[in-house]
């Protein structure tokens, strides 16, 4: 293919930026621009997704479909190196699908500084495009700071509360493991060029090093450190709930349904090829974290008060599987862990919204305010439940699928930490009907007057909904799709 | 085949999703009318499925959960006792869709009401039909869900909207268990093909077939309201009435029967799972026939009544005796939802009135309903010749045919609950229909009368119930039909015994359920009725204990729920809050302290900078030295 797709696909939000520029005061000019920008980035994923079959399989770098390579700063050997798989396709689509519905969210809800808030979005998408695609990892650290930025702006400029505690707890948190893991990139191109004299960034010659086992677990550390952050793991987790209260509903839904799977995805891309050593002795760790994230943050869960904090604390106990199914390194699990971050991306997203749809009417999000919603706001009573009943995990909805092909590959790897994750379904379910009891159900606390969805509204969580139950039925072509790629990390052959 | 068996599957889902979707657009009749309309329809492709079924089939639809080896497509698998399943639940699903037109006749919300009507049976079909086990696991949910909304379907009560949550909770907690087992089974055997997974049964060591038994059952056991997660169903009443005929009493509390008996040649093997089936299920048998005995809500004491014959199920599994179980359970549909719908019909004639003290001479206001109604008593109650008679003397033959002591003494206390059951049987009979009239309720308000659609559908249960029977004849009168159709199942192998014996056993079950009726009649139709009536409401200790369930939920509330919210908030507010958040804001403090020391030498007065500056060139300098030295 001779159009430089993935790069279009990273540089257009740029683009759109700039078109933003005249329109800069004009909001009813600026809100088209980018959602068109938004809307241009899906449909390219899409065509990606449609003709996928159609690509030939790279014979380097191995299992991918799409290279773009190009030297950039010789003198340190840094390439532009984007490269895309089954694995970055379906993050892509993610990618694509939740910027539409963070700017379809805030169409409305953005009134101050709207052209600065579209074109804060737009830098995000392309790093966030840019982070799933990049095999150099200069180019990677570069989009993961890129990435961060616009939300840093985002809470604190759009979000509410305690908005600058929050987003410089976030800051900080995010960042320090970051700077952990440029110094752990640094290190191990240097290593690179002591073992060959060539200096490179690019993951596929920084996988030829020969680590001894000491060094390899120390720039392992760094690397999970990073990326355990953005998971969160238990006890990394306490920036998550804090931000989402107080990010602005589209940060909610971008922090939720993306900026989390990028640790997951980075930790599957590069730190346990990169370390697969350390990786494998640093796996109890990883498990123990990750059971003690599902429990502990399902119960945390259920003490709250504030709906989004709950879901902000459901995400965690979800994440927790997605980090189970990576550290247990077996294909079926390892591909249950990638569809569960885009199933969890999805289903997380709309759970966002919803909260921020009610909480544009009602001026609350305290669970205690609300009751008998169902039939004041049967709409967004019917897709709360549905998105509700998603996040428990009833099968045929796509929660399903994920979790429980995480734990059936997981308990090949082991069966204790199977066994264990599997109890800890029960907490969704307990904690998600007591919030549908208590917000969609019973009578009334307090009388508000609220009108239900506008067209708009619908639109937005329809998609949703129906990618939710299409994914829960026929994950066939996804899970085909991370076939391949699945099978290279795990060490089979294609 | 293929045809028929997408076509059952499809037809109560698509009803689900017209009503769901646009069911408040359409008029009432147009909805109720879809949604009975798809229900018979699939009961008819079951019946064109049954006359073309010659051996089991499985049909493949395509793929759902298909990952490296990890296989489940959308796969059904009919042999003979999905498809008398599938019957029966088709037919006395689409009898309570017709009732509910009656019962729900004033209710504004009908279309979500028949969405999950359908909904619940699409799920249900899934369970009995799937031919692996993630699928059966979505249908096993799927009921789940349905019940739960169904359960709390008046949802500004909280009390109803609790019981739905407590349904849902408990019966999870079962699920766990039933899919820790599916995914061990994966680990095992590799596949998850129902068939393949029985056919391999015999490769695992005996001790894992034990433990994999174990967890089954605790599955069974929270969908089927058995001991120690029997707490749900009786709460869960607070569902309007004809789901509780329809999920709560005829089909979704069976799954765990059906689950156990589709499982049974691999978990067969192994006796100690069969002893903790049989034990659990003749435990539960008591102990809910005790419960029933106190209770004066009328639907709570048919829900006791089914956790405890659905005991005898369980039991006749462990016992090893699968075909009697599943005449109990075909049988036990037809008449337990002939009593719900009767109870309902006397609940709406009484203007919702369900404590059965405040009823009372019905049978001659009602007529209608008695007949059916007595119909069902009689079957629930053992009377001779009736179908649960014979369907429930089959199982406890079949414990008795075991022998050794542990089997003995259940048979024993089989015999015991029969005479319980039929004792709490009649006394809800003779306290509600017969005897003097309440005066006090009636009068003012006089009875409603019944939608004709409501009495109706009561006729066929009736003749079902009372006839059941001869579905599976003892063996002294000929073969049974259900042996003979079941006969090559895996696990369903028939059991034999001498006549005489059988005799035997008959007639002394038939003389218990007699006792039963004779007591029953002395203590509430002779003249110390208004007597034990007065003091059963005023309540002994006993009485109360027995009414409460064995305090079950005080003691469950006690033992985790109690802590568990305590738990909840001490994490929240005692770690997350304070001790990770604390040590982490107590770090930020420390390095803005530290930050505090190099902003001493920032103070912008150059007699500092240019001693600063001097210092570092100092310092260089001797590095300098120090090294080229």
């Amino acid at each position: 293919m001779s159009i430089p797709i993935l790069s279009i696909l990273v540089f257009l939000p740029l683009a759109g930026c700039l078109l933003l520029l005249p329109a800069w005061n004009c909001r009813r000019l600026a809100r088209p621009i980018a959602l068109v920008v938004a809307l241009t980035e899906l449909t390219l994923a899409l065509w990606l997704y449609a003709s996928w079959k159609g690509l030939a399989v790279n014979p380097f770098p191995q299992g991918f479909l799409l290279l773009e390579d190009a030297p950039w700063i010789p003198a340190f050997g840094i390439r532009y190196t984007l490269a895309l798989d089954g694995i970055s396709l379906l993050m892509i689509m993610l990618t694509a699908i939740v910027f539409c519905v963070g700017l379809a969210v805030s169409w409305d809800s953005i009134k101050e500084r709207t052209s600065l808030f579209l074109s804060m979005m737009l830098v995000m998408e392309a790093g966030i495009m840019g982070v799933f695609l990049a095999l150099d990892l200069a180019l990677f650290y570069l989009f993961w700071e890129m990435m961060l930025i616009p939300m840093f702006f985002l809470i604190g400029i759009w979000g509410h509360g305690r908005r600058l505690y929050s987003t410089l707890k976030f800051f900080l948190f995010t960042m320090s493991g970051s700077l952990l893991m440029l110094l752990a990139i640094i290190a191990l191109h240097l290593l690179y060029a002591q073992q060959t004299g060539v200096s490179s960034f690019q993951l596929q010659e920084l996988l030829k090093v020969q680590l001894p086992l000491e060094t390899q677990l120390w720039l392992y550390a760094a690397f999970f450190l990073a990326f355990a952050i953005k998971f969160p793991l238990f006890p990394l987790h306490t920036w998550l709930p804090d931000a989402h209260t107080d990010a602005p509903t589209a940060g909610s839904v971008i922090l939720a349904g993306l900026l989390l799977k990028t640790g997951s995805y980075a930790l599957i891309r590069f730190g346990y090829p990169l370390f697969p050593q350390a990786a494998q002795m640093m796996t109890p760790l990883f498990y123990s974290l990750a059971l003690i994230g599902i429990f502990y943050a399902s119960l945390v869960a259920f003490a709250q008060q504030d709906m989004k904090r709950l879901i902000a604390y459901s995400s965690i106990g979800h994440m927790g599987y997605v980090a189970i199914g990576i550290a247990a390194w077996q294909p079926v699990a390892l591909s249950g862990a990638i569809i569960q971050m885009a199933n969890h991306g999805v289903t997380t997203a709309a759970l966002f919204c919803m909260v921020g749809m009610l909480d544009e009417r009602a001026h609350t999000r305290e669970i205690a305010a609300f009751g008998g919603l169902w039939g004041k706001l049967p709409l967004w009573s019917f897709f709360f439940l549905l998105f509700a009943v998603t996040a428990m995990g009833v099968p045929g909805l796509n929660n399903f699928v994920g979790e429980f092909l995480i734990l059936a590959g997981t308990i090949k790897s082991s069966p204790l930490v199977a066994v264990l994750a599997f109890c800890g379904i029960v907490f969704p379910l307990i904690y998600m009907v007591r919030l549908v009891q208590e917000v969609v159900f019973q009578k009334e606390r307090q009388p508000l007057s609220l009108n239900d969805l506008n067209p708009r509204e619908i639109g937005i969580l329809a998609i949703l909904a129906l990618l939710d139950i299409w994914m829960g039925i026929h994950p066939a072509p996804l899970l085909e799709m991370l076939h391949v790629p699945v099978q290279l990390l795990t060490g089979g052959t294609p | 085949m293929k045809l028929y068996l997408a076509l059952i599957l499809l037809l109560p889902l698509a009803g689900g999703l017209i009503n769901a979707l646009i069911g408040r657009m359409l008029p009432r009749k147009v909805g109720e009318t879809i949604a009975c309309g798809v229900i018979w329809g699939a009961f008819s492709c079951a019946l064109l499925a049954y006359t073309n079924f010659t051996a089991p089939v499985t049909a493949e639809y395509g793929s759902w959960l298909s990952t490296f080896d990890f296989k489940a497509p959308i796969a059904l698998y009919l042999d003979q006792f999905s498809l008398i399943l599938t019957l029966m639940i088709t037919f006395v699903c689409g009898l309570i869709h017709l009732y509910s037109v009656g019962y729900m006749g004033e209710e504004a919300s009908h279309a979500r009401y028949f969405a999950l009507l359908n909904l619940f049976v699409f799920a249900m079909l899934v369970l009995v039909l799937a031919a692996n086990l993630p699928l059966l696991y979505l249908g096993w949910e799927g009921v789940g869900f349905c019940s739960y909304a169904l359960i709390g379907f008046w949802y500004t009560e909280e009390k109803n909207a609790t019981a739905g949550r407590k349904a849902f909770i408990v019966t999870r907690i079962g699920d766990t268990a039933f899919g820790i087992a599916i995914i061990w089974m994966f680990l095992l055997f590799g596949t998850q093909s129902i068939a393949e997974l029985n056919f391999l049964a015999p490769l695992a060591p005996p001790g894992v077939i034990t433990v994999l038994g174990i967890l089954l059952l605790i599955g069974a056991a929270g969908k089927s309201a058995q001991l120690p997660l029997s707490v749900w169903l009786p709460d869960a009443m607070a569902g309007p009435t004809p789901v509780s005929a329809q999920i709560h009493a005829a089909t979704m509390v069976t799954a765990g029967v059906y689950l156990l008996a589709r499982m049974f040649p691999l978990i067969g093997s192994s006796p100690t799972t069969l002893a903790a089936i049989a034990v659990t299920g003749g435990a539960t048998a008591f102990y809910a026939a005790t419960c029933a005995c106190a209770q004066r809500d009328l639907k709570r004491i048919l829900a006791y009544s089914t956790i405890s014959q659905i005991g005898y199920m369980i039991l006749g599994v462990g016992a090893g005796a699968l075909t009697a179980a599943g005449f109990h359970l075909l049988t036990h549909a037809f008449f337990k939802a002939l009593l719900f719908l009767g109870a309902g019909c006397v609940i709406t004639a009484l203007h919702h009135q369900q404590d059965i003290f405040r009823m009372g001479g019905l049978r001659g206001k009602l007529p209608a309903v008695y007949w059916p109604f007595l119909a069902g008593v009689l079957c629930l109650a053992g009377f001779p010749l009736s179908g649960g008679f014979f369907s429930k003397d089959a199982i406890l033959g079949a414990v008795f045919e075991r022998g050794g002591s542990l089997y003995t003494s259940l048979f024993l206390l089989g015999l015991l609950t029969a005479l319980l059951t039929a004792f709490y049987t009649f006394r809800m009979l003779f306290i509600v229909f017969h005897g003097e009239a309440d005066n006090a309720n009636h009068q003012e308000n006089g009875e409603r009368t019944l939608p004709l659609v409501m009495t109706i559908t009561l006729v066929p249960l009736a003749i079902l119930g009372l006839g059941g029977g001869v579905l599976n004849l003892p063996a002294y009168l000929g073969e049974g039909l259900l042996a003979r159709f079941f006969g090559s199942i895996p696990g369903f192998g028939a059991m034999h015994s001498s006549h005489m014996e059988e005799l035997i056993l008959q007639g002394i079950a038939a003389a218990v359920s007699l006792l039963g009726l004779g007591l029953a009649w002395q203590r509430y139709m002779g003249v110390q009725r208004s007597g034990v009536l007065a003091r059963e409401q005023a309540g002994s200790k006993l009485f109360i204990f027995l009414q409460n369930g064995w305090y079950l939920d005080e003691l469950y509330r006690l033992l985790f729920i109690r802590p568990f919210v305590r738990l909840a908030r001490f994490l929240w507010k005692g770690v997350d809050e304070t001790a990770i958040d604390g040590a982490l804001e107590g770090l930020a403090r420390l390095m803005g302290r530290l930050a505090l020391l190099p902003s001493a030498w920032s103070t912008g007065k150059v007699a500092t900078s240019l001693f600063g500056l001097a210092g570092g060139v100092a310092a260089i300098l001797a590095y300098c030295a120090w090294a080229l030295s």
